[in-house]
């Protein structure tokens, strides 16, 4: 356990403040969205420590914000969201977005009930993890050109489904279309390319895998009605990033960053937060190279997807359009977004950096596709491989947090210690009693993201739903767990 | 031989080792990286192949990550587990090495180490020699 001195002041139930006095240097106050019973665990580790060193990037607007499932990351908590704003010398730091950008997930519904494939949920797991590459370092059957990978860079899902991993709707459910405008293939390293290199249709290891769901708690049956859910009914989730090419290009703009805060005199308490102003060429460069990363990271869960559906048309025997396997939303959660947002009565461009943390945009937001313009953007929040995972929708409420909201259940016990104190066959068993099987291509993997290593995302979700930044939709459990 | 020992970290892992000399302690660090996430698996392929990484840095802080992150990179291209590194030159700007690595299908790969980061990095000399503490991301 780590002593932890930073005395929190009460704003809400769910909202706790750092004051800016608890640090020279701080340039707004930290905000941490949590209950009483999560702060417990926050306190346990250093993540409010480095909500309180986010707040010394320059230009940072309003806040350094955590969401309730905060926990300790290196540079910016993971859970963190800071916005900075670009005409008042705000910055874009690599490691406000990580090592995986656009790490992300995606939730794609199916006509399917349980009753219907309670029996062939085994064979669909099996089916997946054979057809779905997976694990560190693991190589997929989309082999590319080296004009096809700036392709994809450049184009991200939408490269995937002009070659026939997908569809025009697919595209629509997809954050910025699945290819953010900007990126520019000449700015990533020829060790970036080499290190992402046959990694496309990948799933990778650690924390990333694909679920076989099934809904169990609906919340708002005008907004189920929308996304056409039910109770009983089958969904699948794929979480996934950018792979070698992502960690490639953290590392090399990181590298470049750490000699920027001489350059642009910038005071930090960690060199982790190596940054330069969003308008330097620098912050420009780093920006058209993350959006690279961000496009194949899109392409890549497409095309991991389309090889889902090819999975379930082997073990079902109908096509995945009769079997109803259509996106419902795809949303990054290691990303800095350039948005628009009124602050003081003034419109301004900020650099939202959102690290652990998914976009929440509001009914009516111009960003949204028609089709959710009037519930609001699906915000997809995965939990641990034995709980529950949830789809809720944004709100204009969550314009308190730049339209941002939490990402998942988020750790609360090391790997190591994991390691140390869960069984496997234990673990194992007690998942199969719940209905759950697993397969993984790491033994350890399995014991390492254990139930017990995270909070219970219930939790989690409760508190951005009370708070009133997301609202919850419906809550799915997982049956069949496939982990790189 | 363990050239490290954990430090608990909630979603990464930390590293701390110590060594007599700076060369010590960064083929220490780079070992560790490998002994985290690989473990061999009995082969008759017993080729080892070599490859050059030298570094250059503005502090020691910077070299070690450099160094460290370059090893981590050099062996996701090159699909190699490095299993021996020999420090020709070091100080504290410059590292020239040669890294003597295995297939890495001669290995299990438990976890995959991202990236070596500068979050509460320590790299300090004391009476006994040297000793850094690193955060990896994982």
């Amino acid at each position: 356990m780590i002593e932890n001195q930073i005395k929190l002041e009460k704003i809400d139930d769910f909202r706790w403040q750092i004051p800016r006095s608890y640090k020279p240097g701080m340039r707004v106050p930290g905000l941490i969205y949590a209950d009483e019973k999560l702060l417990k665990d926050i306190y346990q580790d250093k993540a409010l420590e480095q909500v309180a060193n986010v707040a010394f990037l320059p230009g940072i607007v309003n806040y350094s914000l955590a969401m309730p499932d905060i926990h300790w990351g290196y540079g910016f908590p993971i859970g963190g969201v800071a916005a900075t704003d670009i005409e008042d010398g705000g910055v874009v730091s690599p490691g406000g977005v990580g090592f995986d950008i656009n790490c992300g997930v995606r939730l794609m519904r199916t006509n399917l009930e349980y009753e219907d494939v309670k029996d062939k949920i085994k064979d669909l797991v099996y089916r997946l993890f054979s057809d779905v590459p997976a694990g560190v370092g693991s190589k997929g059957d989309i082999r590319l050109s080296a004009k096809e990978e700036k392709e994809i860079l450049i184009k991200g899902s939408q490269w995937a489904v002009a070659h026939g991993y997908g569809i025009e709707d697919d595209l629509d459910c997809t954050e910025e279309r699945g290819a953010i405008s900007g990126a520019d293939p000449d700015v990533v390293s020829e060790r970036a390319y080499e290190r992402g290199k046959a990694q496309s249709g990948t799933l990778g290891s650690g924390n990333h895998f694909l679920e076989i769901q099934v809904i169990d708690q609906l919340y708002d049956a005008d907004l189920c009605d929308s996304f056409g859910l039910n109770l009983g009914q089958i969904m699948v989730m794929i979480h996934s990033g950018s792979r070698g090419l992502g960690y490639q290009i953290c590392e090399d703009y990181t590298r470049n960053m750490v000699h920027c805060l001489q350059k642009y005199n910038i005071n930090l308490p960690d060199r982790q937060l190596a940054c330069a102003p969003v308008n330097s060429p620098e912050g420009r460069s780093y920006l058209a190279a993350m959006k690279c990363a961000a496009n194949y990271a899109w392409a890549n869960r497409q095309c991991l997807m389309h090889l889902t559906r090819l999975s379930f048309e082997k073990v079902l025997g109908t096509s995945w359009e009769k079997l109803g396997m259509q996106l419902i939303y795809d949303v990054a959660h290691n990303i800095a977004k350039i948005e628009k947002y009124e602050i003081d009565g003034i419109t301004k461009n900020l650099c939202v950096h959102r690290k652990g943390a998914t976009r929440a945009f509001p009914p009516g937001h111009p960003a949204l596709p028609e089709k959710y313009k009037l519930t609001g953007q699906p915000v997809i929040i995965p939990g641990d491989m034995g709980r529950n995972s949830y789809l809720l929708v944004g709100t204009e409420k969550a314009r308190e947090t730049f339209y941002s909201a939490c990402h998942g259940a988020g750790r609360v016990k090391s790997r190591t210690a994991a390691t140390k104190s869960i069984n496997l066959n234990v673990l194992l068993k007690e998942l199969e009693s719940k209905g759950i099987i697993v397969k993984a291509s790491g033994r350890g993997t399995i014991v390492e993201e254990a139930p017990q290593a995270y909070k219970d995302v219930n939790d989690v979700v409760n508190v951005v739903h009370n708070a009133g930044i997301s609202r919850r939709v419906c809550r799915m459990r997982p049956l069949g767990v496939i982990k790189g | 031989m363990k050239t490290y020992e954990i430090l608990e970290h909630t979603a990464d892992i930390g590293i701390r080792v110590k060594a007599r000399d700076l060369s010590g302690l960064f083929k220490a660090a780079g070992l560790a990286l490998f002994q985290l996430s690989a473990e061999k698996q009995p082969t008759k392929d017993k080729e080892k192949h070599k490859l050059v990484i030298n570094q250059k840095a503005n502090s020691l802080e910077e070299l070690f990550i450099n160094w460290l992150n370059e090893l981590l990179s050099l062996s996701a291209v090159e699909a190699m587990v490095f299993e021996d590194l020999q420090i020709s030159k070091i100080d504290e700007h410059n590292i020239e090495a040669v890294a003597l690595g295995s297939d890495m299908k001669n290995y299990k790969i438990n976890s995959e180490i991202k990236a070596a980061t500068y979050h509460a990095l320590k790299i300090e000399k004391n009476n006994s020699g040297w000793i850094a503490e690193v955060i990896f991301d994982v």
